[in-house]
């Protein structure tokens, strides 16, 4: 129930930051949903038996191994995702990436400087 | 030499002409001829072979191909493909010897790709006619498809359109053919055509064979040009006139002919296809003469000439009998000399005079009298004029033609029009030769001629090597005619095969005063006389009478696709993501309506007790994931969801999957990495979000997530333990010896898996890149430090020096660990993906401890990387290819020096490309969004983080005197020496 209970938490945070504008916000939703789905193939292959599927000793209480590889493939593939997803929002200018409508305190303005204009 | 080794000796031919144009230019033009000539000649010594069994012998060879579908590589030369492959050489051969001369002499493009596109069509078409297999015959057919598009579109601007409707008409005809081809396999289960053909069901059952009549029909009239899809042709015309002699005249609109004679014998004896075939073809032989009679443009003429003899043998195939086809495989190989030839005329005309359109050409007989006597001897042929072979072809044809039916008035119709269609191609090869060689013109040619371009002022006689292949050919006609019976052995073992029944050919230059005859002098009689009235009949044809052409129609019918196309994908094209995630989400709505009223005995779980330790990881998730949506911080929600994800490890450590859990640990760190350089690029804040949408999305957020949490409650943990992964357990080590079976499910089980999923890292690295390189970057936003530039904060090589000193002893061993988790992966936990991952935590490292983003350390050509990641793993499955399958794993024991011996898999090689495809995006990243780009001037060192950290140390000793010296004083920072943070770096270039 507790990893029920944890898929179903990713996945309502992930589908409320997926749902908010905005190119960050979006990605970090994608991040917790992709979370959510690997927790969910790997529960697939039953979570009862929990030891590490390596042969040599015993495998009786050995989980199984085939979600678990398609776990990792599914890591890397969000991880090369993210990041193109990433570079989307440093590419476009005077969206929600860019600008904050809330004002922002002294202190901030201060800390903030101009945008770097370098070539 | 054996079928398939002729087959591919075209291909390999093709390579050998890309290389040597490297060296010779042009001229490896000749080199291509003599080559396609052997070929040939080759050929033709073993027509022989094949005249055994009533001239119904054939050569055939199988290689298996494709065992599990049953379709195999079959290959078979009979008399019908031993006559095309003749031609398809032959006229290759001298086309490739035209090229030598034709294409541009000054080597600044040596027309690599244009050889290269020519002889893989001859490969295609050698294919083509030697197939056996249906499907063989469809993956050769839509390669002629492809070479003719390609041969096209390189030839410049403005030959991309007519490319692109050339492809669209002629692909169609490809998915009707196999339709027809999936069709045949399904009814008559084989794949090869002679058991195909020779199927009771085409006898027994007429409408399918009517059926499939008309979709190789209309195969057959997309390809051979006849109406209504002979437009294409003219506005193939773009094409380079080499391409067009070959392909558009010779070859490649032959092989609709091929198709109709190849499926003769299954439906020759159905009326539905003759009659279709006759009406077609009669209709487009006057159709294209009288649209010859209207253009101006040489090569244009010769395109509608085309498509109207091609309409006469389409008809002579629809006539159906032996002698009918006989005569319509001589009528081809007539055609593919005279047509080649005059093609290869109006070439060298437009090289020599600088014009091919006939209201500027004048006189150039007298300049070009080689030239004016291959069009002649070439044109008479084509006209039907004693004795050239066109004569014999074409009286047969009229004989053929006026035999059919049962009814005589039948046969007499139908051969007045051919008759009528054949005066005009009198008066059009007169219109090519009085229009290009003589002084005459038109009436009002005049006042209609392009007054931009005119002809060259003198115009010279081209070199013999220049002309040579195109007197050939006009030769050929000439003394072919007299010495028809050489050509009777060919003739009449492909009339035999194409009605597969046996027959023997006997054509006669001159078979007394018969009606054929008559009917030849009658088309001379109309002929010249349409000749003398030619001032009248010119001005007549030459009027615009319609103000659009067939092409226009094309255009229409395309763009107005485009235009449905986009009204459709409309309706789902949107840039908010509600619009694309309404589907999904009512349909797990209604899934979980219906699930709740349907699904009552989920069945027990396995087991109820869970370690206490679970609920720690639920607890941790909470604190983390909640706050990260509440917060209004960019770096805040990341760093939260970057601790989520540390928590989703220990999830899977907890729950045996130690592989996964390392992955999912390394991948998260190098995630935040990567978003944090995002983030300094973007304001602070994220932007507001109304209360309105707020409570929308969270309403919407929680059911989801309840949803989810009730499904996966629902329908996980109720089973016993798979029996896959049973299987993994008992047999990994047996079969791969391996330990560590998710790695060994990976890189042996499911190889190709990992090696798409490598393909998606590679591909993603470049679309970084890509994006990165292309679009304007939004600058980095920097914190103002200069109150603090006399602290230790502001200074940044004294910032660094702890990470540095680090790094100075991690990176060696974070390289050595690496290695280390790579090379046990097989047997232990680890593998390509963690050792890469581990890896690159060492770059991340040198990173941290960069002074600046210019002096970042690592320049590792990672574009390269990428690439020898997916050719590793490639090389790997090719080694496994070699002795099994694509992929298969190669294992040996090395013996170790110090005893013992390490189990050796090619998998460890496929791994290695894992390895690098993953290193290398993480690298690119790393470097292209901390702004730091590889170039091709940067020098490219591959020092690795040893010898980073070894820059480190000496670039430490270095500075350390110079900040020694400079403390306290304000220049450090706005010197270009030492960027602080508060110098804006090269990736801003907004």
């Amino acid at each position: 129930m507790s990893l029920a209970l944890s898929v179903g938490l990713l996945v309502a945070a992930g589908t409320f930051l997926l749902l908010q504008r905005g190119m960050i916000r979006i990605i970090l939703g994608f991040v917790l949903l992709t979370h959510a789905v690997n927790l969910l193939i790997i529960s697939a292959g039953g979570i009862a038996r929990r030891d590490a599927p390596f042969i040599g000793g015993d495998t009786s209480m050995a989980a199984d191994p085939l979600p678990q590889a398609f776990v990792l493939t599914a890591i890397v593939i969000a991880f090369a995702i993210t990041v193109v997803m990433a570079t989307l929002a440093v590419v476009s200018r005077g969206d929600d990436d860019d600008t904050e409508s809330e004002t922002q305190t002294d202190e901030d303005s201060d800390s903030v400087s101009k945008r770097g204009e370098s070539a | 030499m054996t079928l398939s080794t002729l087959l591919f000796s075209t291909l390999a031919l093709a390579g050998v002409t890309m290389l040597a144009t490297r060296f010779l230019g042009r001229n490896a033009g000749w080199l291509a001829a003599v080559g396609l000539g052997s070929l040939a000649a080759i050929v033709g010594f073993r027509v022989p072979e094949i005249l055994g069994d009533g001239n119904l012998s054939a050569i055939r060879e199988t290689t298996p191909w494709m065992p599990t579908l049953d379709i195999s590589l079959g290959l078979r030369l009979d008399g019908l493909s031993a006559l095309f492959l003749i031609i398809v050489l032959g006229v290759g051969a001298l086309v490739m010897a035209y090229s030598a001369r034709y294409m541009s002499g000054r080597n600044v493009h040596p027309h690599t790709g244009y050889f290269a596109w020519m002889l893989l069509f001859a490969f295609a078409m050698t294919g083509l006619v030697l197939s056996d297999d249906l499907i063989l015959l469809f993956v050769f057919w839509e390669l002629t498809t492809l070479c003719s598009f390609f041969l096209i579109n390189r030839s410049g601007d403005k030959a991309s359109a007519p490319a692109v409707r050339t492809l669209l008409v002629t692909a169609m005809g490809g998915l009707s053919l196999l339709l027809a081809v999936v069709l045949i396999v399904v009814r008559t289960e084989t794949t090869v055509i002679s058991e195909a053909l020779a199927s009771d069901v085409w006898a027994e059952d007429a409408g399918f064979t009517a059926g499939i009549s008309v979709l190789v029909a209309i195969a057959a009239m997309t390809k051979s040009a006849q109406f209504p899809f002979h437009m294409w042709l003219p506005d193939a015309m773009v094409a380079p006139t080499p391409v067009s002699a070959y392909l558009h005249a010779a070859a490649m609109v032959k092989a609709g002919i091929y198709l109709l004679l190849l499926f003769s014998p299954a439906m020759a004896e159905t009326p539905f296809w003759q009659i279709l075939l006759m009406s077609t073809g009669l209709f487009t032989a006057v159709m294209g003469a009288i649209f010859a009679m209207r253009r101006f443009d040489l090569k244009e003429i010769m395109a509608y000439s085309t498509v109207s003899q091609l309409g006469l043998i389409v008809a002579l195939i629809g006539v159906g009998t032996p002698s009918a086809l006989a005569t319509a495989t001589l009528y081809t190989l007539g055609h593919a000399l005279f047509k080649a030839s005059l093609f290869m005329v109006v070439g060298i005309i437009d090289r020599q005079a600088g014009t091919r359109d006939i209201r500027i050409l004048q006189g150039l007989w007298k300049q070009m009298p080689v030239t004016f006597v291959t069009t002649l001897l070439a044109g008479l042929s084509m006209a039907g004029v004693f004795p050239f072979l066109g004569f014999i072809s074409k009286e047969y044809l009229l004989g053929k033609i006026l035999s059919t039916g049962d009814a005589a008035w039948v046969g007499a119709i139908l051969v007045a029009i051919a008759v009528f269609a054949s005066a005009t191609t009198f008066a059009y090869t007169a219109r090519i030769l009085f229009g290009a060689f003589s002084n005459y013109r038109g009436s009002n040619r005049e006042v209609e001629q392009d007054h931009d371009h005119s002809m060259n002022e003198t115009v010279v006689e081209a070199k013999p090597s220049f002309y040579l292949s195109a007197l050939i050919p006009a030769l050929l006609g000439l003394i072919l005619g007299p010495a028809i019976a050489v050509l009777h052995p060919l003739t009449g073992a492909a009339g035999s095969a194409a009605a597969a029944s046996a027959y023997e050919a006997s054509f006669k230059l001159f078979g007394g005063f018969t009606v054929e005859l008559m009917l030849s002098l009658s088309i001379y009689a109309l002929g010249i006389l349409a000749v003398t009235q030619r001032r009248s009949l010119d001005t007549f044809f030459e009027r615009r009478y319609l103000g659009f052409q067939a092409i226009d129609v094309v255009e229409a019918i395309r763009l107005g696709l485009i235009k449905v196309g986009t009204r459709f994908g409309d309706t789902t094209r949107t840039d908010r993501p509600l619009g694309h995630l309404a589907a999904p989400w009512v349909i797990v709505a209604v899934l979980t309506v219906v699930s709740l009223v349907t699904v009552s005995n989920l069945g027990n779980l396995v087991s109820t007790e869970q370690p206490w330790t679970d609920l720690i990881w639920l607890g941790l998730l909470a604190v983390t994931v909640i706050p990260a949506v509440f917060t209004k911080f960019r770096l805040v929600a990341l760093i939260l969801v970057g601790a989520a994800g540390f928590i989703v490890a220990l999830w899977f450590f907890s729950l045996g999957a130690v592989d996964v859990g390392m992955t999912q640990l390394l991948v998260e760190l190098l995630t935040v990495v990567a978003l944090v350089l995002i983030l300094r690029r973007l304001p602070k804040l994220f932007h507001t979000v109304s209360k309105t949408r707020q409570l929308l999305t969270g309403l919407i957020a929680i059911s989801v997530g309840a949803v989810a949490t009730l499904a996966t409650f629902a329908f996980t943990g109720r089973r016993e333990f798979s029996d896959v992964g049973q299987y993994f357990l008992d047999e990994a080590y047996i079969d791969t010896g391996g330990n560590n079976v998710v790695n060994t499910i990976l890189v042996d089980y499911r190889a190709l898996d990992t090696f798409g999923e490598l393909t998606v890292i590679a591909v993603a690295g470049i679309v970084v890149i890509g994006i990165l390189r292309s679009r304007k970057v939004l600058g980095e936003i920097t914190p103002d430090i200069s109150k603090w530039s006399n602290t230790a904060l502001g200074r940044t090589v004294d910032n660094t020096l702890p990470v540095r000193m680090v790094a100075k002893w991690a990176a060696p061993l974070i390289i050595l660990l690496s290695f280390h988790l790579f090379f046990r992966g097989h047997y232990e936990a680890g593998g390509g993906f963690i050792a890469a991952l581990v890896g690159a935590t060492g770059f991340g490292l040198a990173y941290l401890g960069a002074t600046s983003d210019s002096k970042a350390p690592v320049r590792w050509p990672y574009r390269g990387l990428l690439a020898s990641g997916v050719i590793v793993a490639v090389l790997s499955g090719v080694w496994g290819f070699a002795v099994g399958s694509f992929l298969k794993p190669v294992r040996f024991d090395i013996p170790l020096p110090w005893g013992g011996e390490y189990g050796f898999t090619s998998a460890m090689v496929f791994d290695l490309g894992v390895y690098l495809a993953v290193l290398a995006i993480i690298i690119a990243v790393l470097n292209e969004l901390g702004g730091v780009r590889e170039t091709e001037k940067e020098p490219r060192s591959f020092a690795g983080p040893v010898l980073v950290a070894k820059e480190f140390s000496a670039e430490l000793e270095s500075q350390s005197s110079k900040i020694s010296a400079s403390v306290g004083t304000k220049e450090l920072h706005g010197s270009d020496d030492e960027p602080g943070l508060n110098v804006t770096s090269e990736g801003g270039n907004r």
